[in-house]
């Protein structure tokens, strides 16, 4: 029965080329650039390197001193994560690090620009990094403030001309000398909290004695499990709580909060409120939804337009098939099967459309160190938006063409 | 005959009504689209109001240096850069430097008055800011040595025009951080970059009791044309000198300009390539139910044919007919698209919405007429015997 279905939607398909291409056209561009858009969103907020447990994760980024007259922000000091956040216990790990600043290298007289991050040792730990060479730096050097260095590939080549015995070289920053201990794979600058060319010890960049609330590093809080993450975040918000607002005459109330990735990058770029308890998550889905629904309600009208003149010179075949019998529902489910049949060749199309585009990006130097990729939870939203899309553009004239009365059908009437 | 047209089509609204939306919902995307853009080439048309070629931003981190030693270190190292060959001034300010997207901005009053405004950009800088920007001024003079004793600012066109419309601003007092004198007033100065909507601004000096480092972390360098990586390393080497813990990141504006654009210009290119590859799939569509119209209208095509109307004629009524169909999608679309300036929702001038909705108008029926053209002439090449002799 399906496989009849199959066939004659086959059989449709070919008779007239030219519909047959428009169709196509629409659903597969539909489709590439919902892909894409998933695919930067997964590449920006998904479980890739090195947040690659980023379900157990939270960071601490920002901090908000408030009252109705003044407020300021800025990020935490080490000192306030150190002193506040360290003595967390639900957390399973804990690591600070700066949020990054630049450095300057010269290979002869040609200058690099290197980001560069100040990290404990604990932050190798709780994120995973790819190393192609060499290992992190230890919590005991980090203690002792050794002058060593993870470098990532890149700089590697540029540097050193090679990955392959870089380690144990010394790499010049501002003038001064650190010994490589480790290459990583290039981290992609979408992943902002982690991103750097190279990581030093966090005491060669920052005065971890300063006592001011304010200074620039972050925390990342590793969950023991992701069920353990609202406990962790409701610990973190209970102690807050209790911690002395500084400057308690020109402010009243502390405001951090512990965030996702997610929560993180849509306070960051897209609501951009680092002070209010609501991350904005709720709102940014609701809108991305919309937004992708209005997306796609264009094509889907045009696809319905198309439809319904194209069954139209089906009327005869229709009326045949009422005239023997068919009911109205039977043939409903026959041209969604059919509808659903013509989304799913667009949806190939349109997945290998969005793996041609995102190569295009990834060459073009827009993002530094971007790696798009489809992988299988772009593929899963690809399959979903597919059906979504061919129930969508297929229900309204498989209604009008199983109304068709059947006399009419036959002589081939149009209304 | 238009209204014959309309006639037509209003009777057979049901069967058009998808077309109708089709086309209802191609003009709001244009209208969107074309407003964003229209906004943003306005902007980017305007002058800058000041120059930024042979400028450098030079960013200081004092690293790990004790907070009360740095203001000494960082005036050795202005002394030092001024002092270089190639150099012509330095200039100290906050970190909200031409195209850095960071914004210090407060709310400035005049003294007598006190009602709600627009929040204005706040710059901090020296006597030298005049000359490593190059700021024109349209009156009065930017401050120098003269004003130790005062508190002095020099104001925007923009800010001018909104707290002093018909008076002349120079010798007036405003409200920012205490009572100031205004000394100047410059041209519209946008240092938000090339797109960014012209905003009030006003340059505070630095006064000799800013002994603080932080707030005014950033040196603007403006150098002598052809200066390059040579002075930058120089200039990078000679502040490690004087602070060992210091670091600098050397910017030159035109550079950071280019990021900006980048930034600013990315999602604009994604936005059109979404909506070209709309309208697209719209102009496709529209042109194969119009040929598919054809197909089933042949016996009444033939049937006019034979009672006299001429090949013209025919493919002036398709053509009529789709026109029409555009014109109901277009009303539709003009209500949606007036509620825009109303609320203001896409946040641009209102003279935008206008000429978005002549643009979006005039795309739509350029659109319909060019998907019509090939349909309409394939009518009008129906032979009436050919076509009665199917019925």
């Amino acid at each position: 029965m399906l496989l009849s279905y199959f066939k004659i939607a086959w059989k449709v398909l070919q008779r007239r080329k030219f519909f047959t291409f428009i169709s196509l056209f629409g659903i597969s561009f539909t489709l590439m650039i919902l892909l894409v858009v998933y695919a930067m969103y997964d590449h920006t907020v998904g479980p890739h390197t090195p947040e690659r447990r980023v379900d157990r994760l939270l960071f601490v980024t920002h901090i908000g001193l408030w009252s109705p007259n003044s407020q300021g922000n800025s990020d935490p000091s080490y000192s306030f994560l150190n002193r506040y956040v360290r003595p967390l216990r639900t957390p399973e790990k804990i690591s600070i690090a700066t949020g990054g600043s630049y450095a300057v290298a010269y290979v002869g007289n040609t200058k690099l620009k290197l980001s560069l991050k100040g990290t404990d040792g604990v932050f190798w730990q709780v994120l995973d990094f790819d190393f192609l060479a060499g290992r992190p730096y230890s919590v005991q050097e980090v203690g002792t403030d050794a002058h060593v260095a993870v470098i990532n590939e890149s700089t590697a080549r540029r540097y050193f001309g090679a990955v392959a015995g870089a380690v144990g070289r010394t790499i010049e920053a501002d003038a001064v000398g650190y010994r490589v201990v480790g290459v990583v794979r290039d981290v992609p600058a979408a992943r902002y909290l982690s991103t750097a060319d190279i990581w030093i010890p966090l005491g060669l960049t920052v005065d971890v004695h300063e006592p001011n609330y304010f200074g620039n590093c972050m925390a990342i809080l590793l969950a023991p499990s992701a069920e353990a993450l609202p406990a962790m975040q409701e610990e973190f918000k209970q102690v807050m709580r209790h911690v002395p607002v500084q400057d308690p005459k020109e402010f009243t109330e502390l405001r951090i909060y512990a965030n996702t990735l997610l929560a993180n990058t849509v306070r960051n770029f897209v609501s951009r409120n680092d002070d209010e308890p609501d991350d904005g998550v709720a709102r940014f889905g609701r809108i991305a939804w919309g937004m992708a629904l209005l997306f796609m309600l264009l094509p889907a009208l045009n696809l319905v337009n198309l439809n319904v003149s194209r069954m139209l010179e089906r009327s005869s075949e229709i009326g045949v098939r009422k005239a023997f019998g068919a009911t109205a529902g039977r043939l409903v489910g026959q041209f969604l099967v059919e509808n659903l049949f013509l989304t799913l060749v667009g949806g190939v199309l349109g997945l290998a459309l969005a793996a041609g585009a995102l190569a295009l990006l990834n060459g073009s130097s827009v993002i530094e160190y971007a790696q798009f990729a489809l992988n299988a939870r772009v593929f899963a939203v690809a399959l979903g938006a597919v059906l979504f899309f061919g129930l969508l553009s297929g229900v309204y004239p498989a209604y009008k063409m199983s109304k068709l009365p059947a006399i009419q059908a036959l002589k081939g009437g149009t209304n | 005959m238009l209204k014959h047209l309309f006639t037509l089509i209003w009777n057979r609204k049901r069967a058009n009504a998808l077309l109708i939306v089709e086309i209802f919902l191609a003009f709001v995307v244009l209208f969107v689209v074309g407003s964003l853009l229209v906004y943003r080439w306005q902007n980017y048309r305007a002058p800058l109001g000041f120059a930024y070629e042979q400028v450098w931003e030079v960013g200081l981190d004092p690293g790990i240096q004790p907070k009360a030693e740095r203001y000494a270190t960082q005036q050795q190292i202005i002394q030092r850069i001024k002092s270089l060959p190639g150099v012509r001034a330095v200039t100290r300010t906050g970190s909200n430097t031409p195209f850095s997207n960071s914004h210090n901005s407060s709310n400035i009053e005049r003294p007598d008055q006190r009602i709600f405004r627009p929040p204005s950009n706040v710059y901090r800088v020296d006597d030298a800011a005049g000359d490593v920007l190059q700021v024109p001024l349209e009156e009065g003079r930017w401050f120098d040595r003269r004003d130790d004793g005062a508190p002095v600012v020099v104001i925007s066109h923009d800010m001018k025009e909104l707290l002093f419309p018909d008076e002349t601003a120079v010798g007036k007092f405003v409200v920012a951080d205490g009572k100031k004198r205004i000394v100047g007033v410059t041209a519209t100065y946008r240092a938000d970059g090339d797109f960014a909507d012209p905003k009030q601004a006003i340059f505070l000096r630095n006064g000799l009791q800013d002994t603080t480092f932080e707030h005014l972390e950033t040196l603007l360098v403006r150098v002598q044309p052809g200066a390059g990586g040579a002075l930058e390393k120089q200039i990078s080497a000679d502040i490690r000198a004087i602070g060992p813990s210091w670091s600098s990141n050397i910017t030159p504006l035109a550079e950071a300009r280019d990021k900006q654009m980048k930034t600013v210009l990315t999602p604009l290119v994604a936005l059109v390539i979404t909506c070209v590859f709309l309208i697209v799939n719209v102009a496709l569509g529209l042109f194969g139910v119009l040929w598919q119209t054809i197909n089933q209208r042949r016996s009444e095509i033939g049937l006019r044919r034979a009672i006299g109307a001429s090949a013209g004629g025919i493919s002036g009524q398709i053509l009529g007919e789709i026109l029409v169909v555009a014109t109901f999608g277009l009303a539709l679309g003009l209500l949606v698209a007036a509620q825009f300036p109303l609320l203001g929702v896409l946040g641009v001038r209102v003279g935008v919405y206008g000429t978005a909705m002549a643009l979006a108008a005039g795309l739509v029926y350029l659109l319909t007429v060019i998907c019509a053209l090939y349909p309409s002439r394939l009518a009008a090449g129906i032979q009436p015997a050919v076509a009665l002799r199917e019925e």
